[in-house]
């Protein structure tokens, strides 16, 4: 394991998980919602893992995963925290790392949850203006492209 | 019950003010195709730009929604129509993702052939942009030799993948087709000849003056800001830091192919346009090598249409900067999930904090200097913050104006308009805003 | 250090002029097109045996099989199927030529496609007798 990866283990015993290799230079921790922002600021600022290359979002049915894909030479470093799809609110991690902010606005749009200290939370960005208030945000494995394509008067596509 | 529009928007300005932090810039994801639009809503006090307000998502087709109700190899050709310029590197990072997940091994020969294929690409992207550059700074000539050059590189993808842009080259695990029979001696040739003309080049942009006066010392950023906001490809590559995934994760053949990363730390876009044509070099050099050092053997390994469950992510170097894909299999003839992240999106934060402070009259210039995969500036929106005034101008009557702000002379003839004494508001007045 | 001038490419210049231009001459002169070029879809009728597997790879949709009856082998009824072909749609992957195994498909060089009329552009050889 390389010295990267056994410093992350030593945080990731501190915020009571521990770093699964999926393969070779490939890792990923799962974190709990509020032991995240602390592990992340370990990450950036002691371990030096300094580049977010993004947010993914994933819909696992109960529960939304956010997961944060870095990356440090050969490394990559995928932190994982479950979000309840009933009350989709996560913490922003803008002030840690400020190129975060697309991101978390991306997975605001594209799956309906909300980071709270995102400086641009309220800003509506990829949906168009004619987005319908009540329709679902168009990633989740409930909304039908069928639905999307209706609701906004497109005609339906060749299948 | 509305507010009067005065004071519309100087609450609208208020509250943009509240916003501004030192590093976090407003600004949205996903940017597709080519040439598409955007907008831009640019808060100026004078002929400076304060504050960058964009509105994108225009050319959004929602392709990560459909990639999960297709086959995984049509996908792979839907993600190579993401982007005309860097369709090899989409499909190619896609593969790359969905092969791990897989247990076959990708072939060495195949390997050498997507290596050859992507520099091949960068080669022909980095042509394209010293063209927009010249074009957008009114340097009309250059474009047209730079284009006219790059039909070299267009004619040697044709005659190997047999289409100019979707090379369509990719498969799992392996390339579809083998390199054609004598090709080498062909492609060594063409390789120096490129070589040749981009030393020339680069030696026109060093000692033109109308160039110069154009890109030194416009479009600067700290090292530390583009570290920050995860600036990726040249953008963190010209103030110094030394970020390339062909270096730091090499995939393909990188790892024996000889590699030379290019970083400056001129930090301007002057810095920019002879980083593209050092790495154009470089690229030639390294398809000479790979061309001469072919390795034989099968070119392709046969997988079955189902791929086992799991995650995966890959990155690669795409001549913009670095592509992500993450990629979810449930074990099923199609993707569970699908990401996709393109480099422009990343540099987008970077690119809005270079454009604070720079005069209206750098814009195409410095927006271009970002090598987007957006067109640039179809649609530009101004507010003036003193005189309350919005107003909208096309891409061209900014390119124009670009020209005659630094050129007076030549616009003093044309429209009566120097240099520094207000064009924008005689314009205005002129034009009838 | 590099010396500033004006009109630095301005030799180049005088040999653009001479040199013959760069634009093609098309379509007053025909195009050459390498080998490999990907035009217009054609099948060979007499190959084709509906097998299908070039409807299930096409990533656009073009192809749809077309019932075209029942014929007897031994005490079984085999349907007969063949392929009808929508081109407007057609992305020229060449993923049903690659796996015809019947070589049945080909991608010609005819790229002069374009014609104001959709109906032209559907290829029924292998149904039509």
């Amino acid at each position: 394991m390389s010295e990267t990866l056994s410093q992350l283990g030593k945080y990731a015993e501190e915020a009571g998980t521990k770093v699964t290799s999926l393969r070779k230079n490939e890792s990923t921790v799962e974190v709990s919602q509020d032991r995240l922002k602390a592990f992340l600021a370990h990450l950036v600022n002691d371990v030096h893992v300094r580049h977010l290359m993004t947010i993914t979002g994933l819909d696992l049915g109960q529960t939304l995963a956010v997961i944060y894909n870095f990356s440090l030479e050969r490394d990559t470093i995928h932190v994982r925290t479950l979000v309840p799809k009933a009350k989709p609110v996560a913490a922003s991690i803008c002030d840690i790392v400020p190129g975060a902010v697309l991101y978390e606005m991306e997975l605001h749009d594209m799956f309906g949850i909300e980071f709270v200290g995102n400086p641009l939370k309220d800003q509506k960005l990829l949906p168009p203006e004619e987005w319908p208030a009540d329709l679902p945000p168009p990633l989740l494995k409930t909304t039908k492209a069928d639905q999307i394509r209706r609701r906004l008067g497109l005609e339906a596509a060749k299948p | 019950m509305s507010t009067p529009p005065n004071q519309q928007r100087r609450e609208e300005s208020a509250g943009l003010m509240e916003y501004s932090t030192e590093s976090l810039v407003p600004f949205g994801p996903i940017h597709p195709a080519l040439k598409e639009p955007e907008y831009f809503k640019l808060v100026l006090e004078g002929e400076r730009i304060v504050k960058v307000i964009p509105r994108i998502g225009y050319v959004h087709r929602g392709l990560e929604k459909a990639a999960e109700s297709r086959p995984w190899v049509q996908n792979m050709y839907m993600f190579e129509r993401t982007c005309g310029i860097c369709s090899f590197v989409h499909s190619l990072c896609y593969g790359q993702a969905v092969e791990e997940l897989t247990l076959y091994q990708v072939p060495r020969r195949a390997k050498y052939i997507r290596t050859i294929i992507a520099e091949m690409e960068r080669i022909h992207s980095h042509l394209l942009w010293v063209g927009l550059m010249g074009h957008w700074a009114g340097f009309d000539t250059l474009f047209m030799w730079v284009w006219n050059d790059r039909e070299v590189v267009l004619d040697l993808v044709e005659a190997i993948s047999g289409n100019r842009v979707h090379k369509s080259m990719n498969a799992f695990c392996g390339v579809r087709r083998d390199m054609p029979e004598n090709m080498e001696d062909r492609i060594v040739e063409r390789m120096k000849f490129l070589t040749d003309r981009a030393r020339y080049y680069r030696d026109v942009i060093d000692t033109e003056e109308t160039m110069l006066k154009r890109t030194e010392n416009i479009g600067r950023v700290s090292a530390d800001t583009a570290e920050k906001l995860c600036a990726v490809g040249p953008m963190a590559r010209y103030v110094g830091l030394k970020r390339d995934v062909r270096l730091n994760d090499p995939y393909a053949a990188y790892d024996e192919v000889p590699l030379d990363v290019i970083t400056t730390t001129q930090g301007d876009v002057h810095a920019l346009l002879r980083l593209r044509l050092d790495e154009l070099v470089a690229s030639a050099n390294m398809v000479t090598y790979a061309v001469k050092n072919l390795p034989d053997g099968p070119i392709r390994v046969k997988i079955p249409p189902i791929i086992p469950a799991g995650e995966h992510s890959s990155h690669c170097e795409a001549p913009r900067g670095e592509i992500f894909y993450f990629v979810k299999s449930s074990g099923g003839r199609t993707p569970e999930r699908v990401k996709s992240r393109q480099p422009t999106m990343a540099n987008l934060p970077t690119a809005l904090e270079l454009l604070k402070g720079q005069t209206l009259a750098d814009i195409p210039v410095v927006l271009t200097a970002i090598d987007p995969c957006f067109g640039c500036m179809d649609r530009m929106s101004f507010y003036d913050t003193e005189t309350n005034r919005s107003w909208t101008w096309s891409g061209e009557e900014l390119r124009q104006y670009g020209i005659n702000y630094y050129f007076p002379e030549r616009s003093k003839k044309q429209h009566g308009l120097t240099k520094g004494d207000g064009p924008l508001t005689n314009r205005c007045l002129r034009d009838g805003f | 250090m590099p010396v500033k001038k004006t009109g630095a490419a301005v030799p180049e210049m005088f040999r653009f002029m001479l040199e013959k231009p760069s634009t093609e001459a098309y379509p007053f002169k025909s195009i050459q097109l390498p080998q490999r070029f990907r035009g217009k879809l054609d099948i060979d009728p007499a190959k084709c045996t509906g097998c299908q597997v070039c409807s299930l790879v096409c990533p656009a949709s073009v192809i749809t099989m077309v019932d075209l009856g029942t014929r007897k082998v031994g005490d079984r009824e085999l349907k007969i199927r063949r392929p009808l072909f929508d081109l407007s749609t057609c992305i020229f992957c060449g993923e049903c030529v690659d796996n015809c195994a019947f070589n049945a498909l080909e991608l010609t060089k005819q790229f002069e496609t374009a014609t104001p009329n959709k109906a032209d552009l559907l290829m029924n050889k292998a149904i039509v007798k």
